[in-house]
């Protein structure tokens, strides 16, 4: 969950990308990449596959997925076992992981080819957020969006390189909840931000 | 005893054999009230030395198994009751029922994947998993006695081998006897075709296909079809244990 201080987000951020990811049991299942006939086994199935996907995304720090893109590689193949999860499958999954409000369908209204997936949820991001800018005395200042996601001033915290999309969407949910005020510029990067109590 | 002559001597044979009956049937009387009062001692003693070993009977499962084994000899029962005064002189009516909702615990846990069977070595290894450091050990013996005590609960635990394999059913089905034979075919490898079924035992196309998807509605296989051109294996989740990673 989110670190609650500043100096424990420090030691956290670094996050450890040179270890291996662990995957399941399940994993090394080669039914687990067909999408079982039985409802109640699927719903087993897709409880682990979601389960696996956000361990995935959040050990590999990855925010954002292609479905036809993904299925080329892992989590969603299994080279060893010579076995991959089909594009219908993976949107199912999607589809539950938007349902628990872990994932958002972008690109054109109605097609659910690219996702975000939200590890952490833009709440969360929204909180770390503010609480940083609130123990730095940097409320009530304008920011760039650029230097909160990659300034100096940012490096060692979890939000660090945090997607830009992702980190919009953090902002947002800050903004609808009368913390932080968005201030378009002429691009995104342009965007600055003034975040309050 | 003398040797006996003529009719005088039948008679006497015949009053001593009676006599010696009789003394045989009193010998056996005494012999039968010793050994009543010798079983009625060696409860007392072994409800004696159940008390004093209380400890190693809790830590030792070895010493566990030997003292029950004990206990049925001598027609003493430590779990007839879970409140009888052996179970609590074992301690152990807590044991076996502590571990009897473990072990709920877990195969309801893992219903979802395996379709209410799991291996007994499987079970084992998370029941062990699960138990705090410094508990007692489980051995196979504690799993099948604890299960025995769950029947009254009518929830179907039982124990099914099929072939090498043990397995702990957890749900109120009978084992159909076609789920048996496919499940025993599959026991090497983990995983059958419905060409190894009709190669083993010639059953006709509409048998097999109504056993393999009882089977998988039952959730007791998963199917494996990566491509549909090729025959779909079905593997047993309950006989697949990838190396355990944790």
């Amino acid at each position: 969950m989110a670190s609650t201080t500043a100096t424990s987000a420090a030691v956290g951020a670094t996050v450890a990308v040179g270890e291996p990811f662990q995957f399941p049991e399940m994993y090394n299942f080669p039914p687990f990449f067909t999408r079982q006939p039985t409802e109640s086994t699927w719903k087993e199935q897709r409880r682990q596959w979601c389960d696996l996907v956000l361990a995935y995304y959040r050990h590999h720090r990855r925010y954002s997925l292609s479905l036809a893109e993904a299925v080329t590689a892992p989590p969603f193949v299994n080279r060893q076992l010579r076995r991959g999860l089909r594009v219908d499958v993976l949107r199912e999954i999607i589809d539950e992981l938007v349902k628990q409000g872990n994932a958002v369908w972008t690109g054109a209204k109605n097609t659910k080819d690219a996702c975000l997936v939200f590890w952490r949820k833009p709440e969360v991001w929204a909180g770390m957020i503010h609480q940083w800018a609130s123990e730095r005395g940097l409320l009530n200042s304008v920011l760039t969006v650029f230097e909160l996601a990659n300034g100096d001033d940012t490096a060692g915290q979890e939000f660090h390189d945090l997607d830009a999309a992702t980190l919009r969407r953090a902002l947002d949910v800050l903004q609808s909840q009368g913390k932080a005020q968005l201030f378009a510029g002429t691009s995104d990067e342009d965007l600055g931000v003034k975040l309050f109590a | 005893m003398r040797k006996a002559v003529g009719i005088g001597g039948l008679r006497r044979q015949e009053a001593e054999r009676r006599a010696l009956s009789q003394k045989g049937t009193e010998l056996a009387q005494r012999e039968i009230e010793k050994l009543r009062e010798q079983i009625t001692v060696m409860k007392s003693n072994l409800e004696d030395f159940v008390r004093v070993h209380q400890r190693e009977i809790r830590n030792d499962p070895v010493f566990r198994v030997q003292v029950q084994r004990m206990c049925q000899l001598i027609g003493v029962d430590p779990l007839a009751s879970r409140k009888g005064y052996m179970a609590e002189l074992l301690g152990v009516g807590d044991f076996y029922c502590e571990l009897g909702i473990q072990i709920i615990d877990i195969c309801v846990g893992t219903r979802s994947v395996n379709g209410g069977l799991i291996e007994l070595d499987e079970l084992r290894r998370r029941l062990i998993q699960r138990r705090l450091k410094g508990s007692e050990p489980i051995v196979e013996d504690d799993i099948r006695r604890a299960i025995s005590q769950l029947k009254p609960l009518k929830s179907g635990y039982k124990i099914i081998d099929f072939g090498k394999r043990k397995m702990v059913q957890s749900v109120a089905r009978e084992m159909n006897s076609d789920f048996s034979t496919v499940l025993t075919l599959a026991q090497y490898t983990n995983k059958f075709t419905k060409e190894d079924i009709r190669l083993a035992w010639n059953w006709d196309l509409d048998r097999i296909h109504a056993c393999v998807n009882d089977m998988l509605c039952l959730g007791i296989i998963w199917i494996d079809d990566p491509d549909d051109c090729c025959e779909p294996e079905y593997w047993v989740p309950a006989f697949f244990h990838s190396n355990p990673s944790s």
